[in-house]
């Protein structure tokens, strides 16, 4: 019996059409779009002007000063042609670098053939720094820089390093693939992050439905041999993939309301995360190419397709590449069906975190009419974290805030779980998503004043 | 090509729909209704008839001309009510009392709150209990009127539990439980097969429509109870089998009881709600003025819902 | 029989009367002393309980008035002028008086301005759509058009116009409150200056894209071109973020903005007569001419004063 989290989770049909489809490398456009923004926290600073020359593989932004950012690369070579304000996906304007692209030459020390690399660095700085300075940041999903989460504060210690292989959104493929055709490359990455954790068991979790995935990494692990390194099959629910979901099923543990991963003794990467790690450790290759899968129920299979791309490609240009859109393609999603977000501009670029095109029919995603609450509690049996959606959007109605909290709208991870199950269609993660946020700029509020009193008191005893 | 959409995430949706849950119920209440209309003939289908049309009709006119707005009756709940309704009352029943039925069920307890998902209480339990205290004449008359098939000799009688009330243990003597199990002639349309039921029951746990819980509770509780009470004085009160098997346990368990609107969302609270079920149920049985309780229970319980939804709260992750 | 309905009668009677003994005393026992003024200050209230002065409720304000001792800080905007006379009055003091409001929808995105470039399909709701995208016209800053502020205003002055998808405010509904401009997430609402007899200019947009962006996007969008600022002569414009915006305090009303904007997106309401533009147009060529030639004059004047000073600039301002 594989194992799951306990609390709620949903089936979605998986779609997983491209999962046979090999990745293929994108050819490069003439211009790339590199945007600031690519990592959660501050959008990075360009260190580079207008008319330089740059090669792939180099700086052209450093983090922001004294905040949670992280550095961002040309994926190619080419000459700066202008930095400024363009949109993003959502329309709204992010500050991104113009490169015409000539060639495609690296920066220098960049190891380019595809020899693997097992010894394992010992140097745990030379490490961190290393990752910083490949600009690795989390593709689960969040962007999260992978040195600040390999790093963790001084007094917890990582127990366990789970590599998150499960891949629980439907259609997408892209860590599918990888794990079958770069499994080496992901295992060794998980014994660098070991490493840097200060030598935990770790753990990759699989869902079910990937045999060819599990088998890969199974055979990766033995032949490699490092010690600590397992595969866990995990069952096929959504959402497995989810940080705190993922720790319930591989750890048993529960990781407490508003607390991080780390304090229930877990450290969650995703696979892709793991090859980024590799690859900036051993190859001394930045994070300036990803995969991402092109599919949808509206497109054939064979256009479907995984593609390694470079970031800052044109959404429009790799779409045109693979064909075009499909005609009968009413939204276009960027990432999974559950929490992917829409595209309102197809102009914008790949960053990152870019993890899918994801064409849907209007049958499949057009949102019927709502109707009435039948209050049957399918939300709440749904909801992956015990709250109860219904409670929850009925209070976000009346503004009741108070009531809000003390129902834990906070601990709400927004995996869409409860609009999914909805029979009468109502809108519910669209309102609980609005109190969430408000619920947690009070807290955030709270949380300051209590530290400016507490700072005051102490002021006041000296 | 057309302008994208956009939305929030979710993008995809669950097949599942108010209409969908509500054609599942009226399936699984389809061999009830067959097996009636099998034994009591075409005043049978008439009653069906009548009580579907009746209630679905009332919803269009309400929502039509008194709340002027678009009418709710594609999601199929006042088919639903309809057939329960008609389940629940004699075959012998005249069309206009169940017109009244309809009414009260349909145009009071479910419109006068704001339609289906506001009503406190089940609204085909609450038309059968209004006409059961209105018009107990014909709710409790039980002549079995010619059906397709024929079955038994008895062409009147009193139900099982009707003989229960009026000659104690000594009148139910030597029933058969395994014919008890598929037809038991003699009640409500929905009371004569209790295969049938379970059948539905099955149908609704299979296709995830119902959580077990309620229906559990209420045949735990019943069946405890009665077996404390026939332990104590199986000379006064019947075996927990017959407890069971009679009167509307089954029916209510299965398909009012479980009502999404008027029963709590939790586990927890849905084991409350059954337990409270049945032990009303019971108590009215054995000391109550009429022989049957459990539209009564339920009824009481319905109101405690929104008391036992503000208490029972599932497991949170990551909090006690 | 008839003792039964007499011991009915004494027992309902008895009862009743002990009652309202109990409530009688409980209430004497439990009596809240308060300021007898906040009553009174309730009393002239509008009764709304809008929550617009920033108090939860009218007694709340009253509360928060007595306790004050003044109306520095207090003021009901649905009551204006009138009802903070009556209130300084109970409390035995001087209201100033303030210069009425009213929102101001700073957009023009009508469905012809602002063509939509794409469908949103989530929950009506401007809140929850701005914070998922930029909206489903080419225009970041301008009106969602979901009706937030129609479900904030209190007292129905705001309704969309369903042709334009823009909301329109009422006037002589509108009070002030800011709770529209409060929900509004763009901005786009502005409690402005209602300006003597109700006329007023403003700039009907808030877009800070620059001009051919902002242009694009919306056929009636502020540009940033910064004609309007070049053409007042009261100093009442600004041109920031590529967005015009105009001080209603210093506004004299001469309109002359308005007919020199490119793109219309100065809106003048409540003025008599039409704006006859190529008459203001004509007098402010006139006047920029006279300007130029009484520059050239004074620079040849300056010129011939001091030869040998190198050329300064000076730039006559003021006429």
């Amino acid at each position: 019996m594989s194992k799951t989290f306990k609390i709620g989770g949903v089936h979605p049909h998986d779609s997983k059409f491209s999962r046979n489809c090999a990745i293929e490398v994108l050819p490069l456009p003439q211009t790339v779009y590199i945007s600031m923004a690519q990592h959660l926290g501050a959008p990075a600073v360009p260190c580079v002007a207008v008319g330089d020359k740059v090669k792939a593989g180099q700086v052209i932004a450093e983090p922001a000063p004294r905040a949670l950012s992280a550095y961002v690369h040309s994926s190619v070579s080419g000459t700066v042609k202008s930095i400024g304000p363009r949109k993003d996906i959502a329309g709204n304007n992010q500050n991104h670098i113009e490169i015409l692209v000539e060639g495609d030459e690296w920066a220098e020390g960049i190891d380019l053939s595809t020899d693997l690399v097992t010894t394992i660095p010992t140097d745990r700085a030379e490490v961190l720094k290393k990752i910083q300075m490949g600009g690795v940041v989390g593709l689960g999903g969040a962007t999260f820089p992978a040195h600040v989460k390999l790093n963790p504060p001084a007094g917890s210690k990582a127990e366990c390093l789970i590599l998150n292989g499960a891949e629980c959104e439907p259609f997408l493929t892209s860590d599918n693939r990888i794990m079958i055709e770069r499994s080496k490359e992901i295992v060794v990455g998980a014994a660098i992050m070991q490493m840097v954790l200060g030598g935990c068991p770790c753990v990759i979790g699989i869902e079910e439905n990937k045999p060819e995935a599990i088998a890969a990494m199974n055979k990766a692990v033995s032949e490699l041999g490092y010690p600590g390194i397992s595969v866990m099959v995990l069952m096929k629910k959504y959402p497995q993939g989810g940080e705190k979901q993922l720790i319930n099923a591989v750890m048993g543990r529960e990781v407490g309301s508003g607390a991080l991963p780390i304090s229930a003794g877990a450290v969650v990467q995703n696979v892709a995360t793991s090859l980024a790690v590799y690859e900036a450790v051993q190859k001394n290759k930045p994070l300036v190419t990803n995969t991402m899968t092109i599919t949808g129920d509206c497109l054939p299979v064979e256009k479907q397709h995984n593609y390694l791309f470079r970031i800052g490609m044109p959404l429009s240009w790799i779409a045109e590449y693979a064909g075009g859109v499909p005609e009968g393609a009413a939204k276009v999603v960027s990432g999974g069906p559950m929490m992917g977000r829409a595209i309102s501009n197809l102009d914008a670029c790949t960053v990152k975190g870019s993890s899918s095109l994801l064409y849907l029919s209007e049958k499949t995603t057009k949102r019927a009419a709502q109707s009435n609450c039948i209050r049957c509690g399918k939300c709440a049996e749904a909801c992956p974290m015990g709250l109860e959606p219904f409670l929850l959007n009925k209070l976000a109605k009346n503004g009741m805030m108070d009531e809000l909290e003390a129902n834990a709208v906070q601990d709400c991870i927004s995996c869409g779980c409860c609009q999914f199950s909805c029979p009468a269609c109502i809108p519910l993660l669209d309102t609980i998503n609005i109190a969430k946020g408000q619920v947690l700029g009070i807290l955030r509020a709270r949380a300051a004043a209590a530290k400016a009193a507490a700072e005051a008191a102490k002021a006041s005893q000296k | 090509m057309n302008k994208l959409l956009v939305s929030p995430s979710p993008h995809v949706h669950t097949s599942v729909s108010t209409q969908s849950l509500m054609r599942d119920v009226v399936i699984a209440m389809l061999p009830a209704a067959l097996v009636s209309v099998l034994f009591y003939g075409w005043s049978e289908i008439l009653i069906l008839a009548v009580s579907v049309i009746s209630c679905v009709g009332l919803e269009y006119l309400i929502s039509k001309f008194l709340l002027k707005r678009p009418a709710t009756i594609c999601d199929l709940s006042a088919v639903v009510t309809g057939v329960l309704l008609a389940l629940n009352v004699p075959p012998t029943c005249p069309w206009w009392v169940i017109v009244i039925g309809a009414i009260f069920a349909i145009g009071v307890a479910k419109m006068t709150f704001g339609g289906l998902g506001q009503n406190m209480f089940n609204p085909a339990i609450a038309g059968r209990v209004f006409l059961l205290v209105s018009f107990p004449t014909y709710m409790t008359d039980w002549t079995v009127p010619a059906g397709f098939i024929h079955a038994t000799d008895a062409v009147s009688g009193a139900t099982l539990l009707g003989a229960y009330a009026e000659g104690g243990v000594e009148a139910i003597k030597g029933i058969n439980y395994l014919q008890t199990l598929f037809f038991n002639i003699g009640g409500s349309a929905g009371e004569i097969s209790a295969c049938a039921l379970l059948v539905g029951f099955v149908y609704l746990l299979v296709r995830k429509v119902i959580r077990p819980h309620i229906t559990l509770s209420i045949w735990g509780t019943v069946a405890v109870l009665a077996l404390i009470f026939w332990a104590i004085n199986p000379a006064k009160y019947p075996d927990p089998i017959f407890a069971l098997l009679t009167g509307g346990v089954l029916l209510g368990s299965i398909f009012m009881a479980t009502d999404y609107v008027t029963s709590p969302m939790s586990a927890k609270g849905g084991i409350i709600f059954g337990v409270g079920i049945g032990l009303l149920t019971v108590l009215i049985r054995y000391f109550g003025s009429y022989p049957e309780g459990v539209s009564f229970a339920i009824l009481i319980m319905n109101a405690t819902v929104p008391l036992i939804n503000k208490y029972c709260h599932q497991k949170k992750y990551g909090r006690k | 029989m008839t003792s039964a309905i007499i011991w009915t009668i004494v027992i309902l009677t008895v009862l009743g009367v002990v009652l309202a003994m109990v409530l009688f005393l409980v209430a004497k026992k439990f009596k809240v002393e308060e300021d007898p003024r906040i009553d009174e200050v309730e009393k002239v209230m509008p009764g709304a309980n809008c929550g617009g002065c920033g108090f939860a409720g009218c007694r709340a304000f009253a509360q928060s008035c007595v306790e004050a001792g003044n109306l520095d800080k207090n003021f009901c905007p649905v009551g204006g002028n009138d009802t903070m006379k009556k209130v300084a009055a109970v409390l035995g003091i001087e209201a100033v008086a303030k210069a009425p409001m009213v929102a101001v929808v700073r957009c023009n995105g009508t469905c012809q301005n602002r063509p939509t470039t794409n469908e949103y399909d989530g929950l009506k709701s401007c809140r929850v759509k701005a914070s998922l995208y930029s909206g489903d016209t080419g225009c970041a800053f301008g009106c969602l058009g979901c009706g937030d502020c129609v479900a904030a205003c209190q007292f129905g002055a705001i309704s969309m116009n369903p042709e334009t998808g823009l909301p329109v405010v009422d006037e002589e509904k509108c009070t002030a409150c800011g709770k529209c401009a409060a929900a509004c997430p763009k901005q786009v609402i502005e409690i402005r200056l209602k300006g003597p007899r109700n006329m007023r200019l403003y700039v009907s947009c808030i877009n800070k894209d620059k001009g051919p962006v902002a242009k694009k996007a919306c056929a009636a969008a502020c540009i940033g071109c910064g004609i309007c600022a070049k053409t007042c002569t009261h100093g009442a414009i600004t041109v920031e973020n590529n967005v015009a915006y105009i001080d209603p305090a210093k506004c004299k009303l001469c309109r002359e903005c308005e007919a020199m904007c490119p793109t219309e997106a100065i809106h003048a309401v409540n003025f008599p007569k039409p704006l006859d533009k190529d008459a203001v147009k004509a007098r402010i060529a006139e006047r920029n001419k006279k300007a130029k030639e009484a520059a050239a004059a004074a620079a040849e004047a300056a010129k011939a004063a001091a030869p040998a000073a190198p050329e300064k600039k000076e730039e006559p301002k003021n006429e």
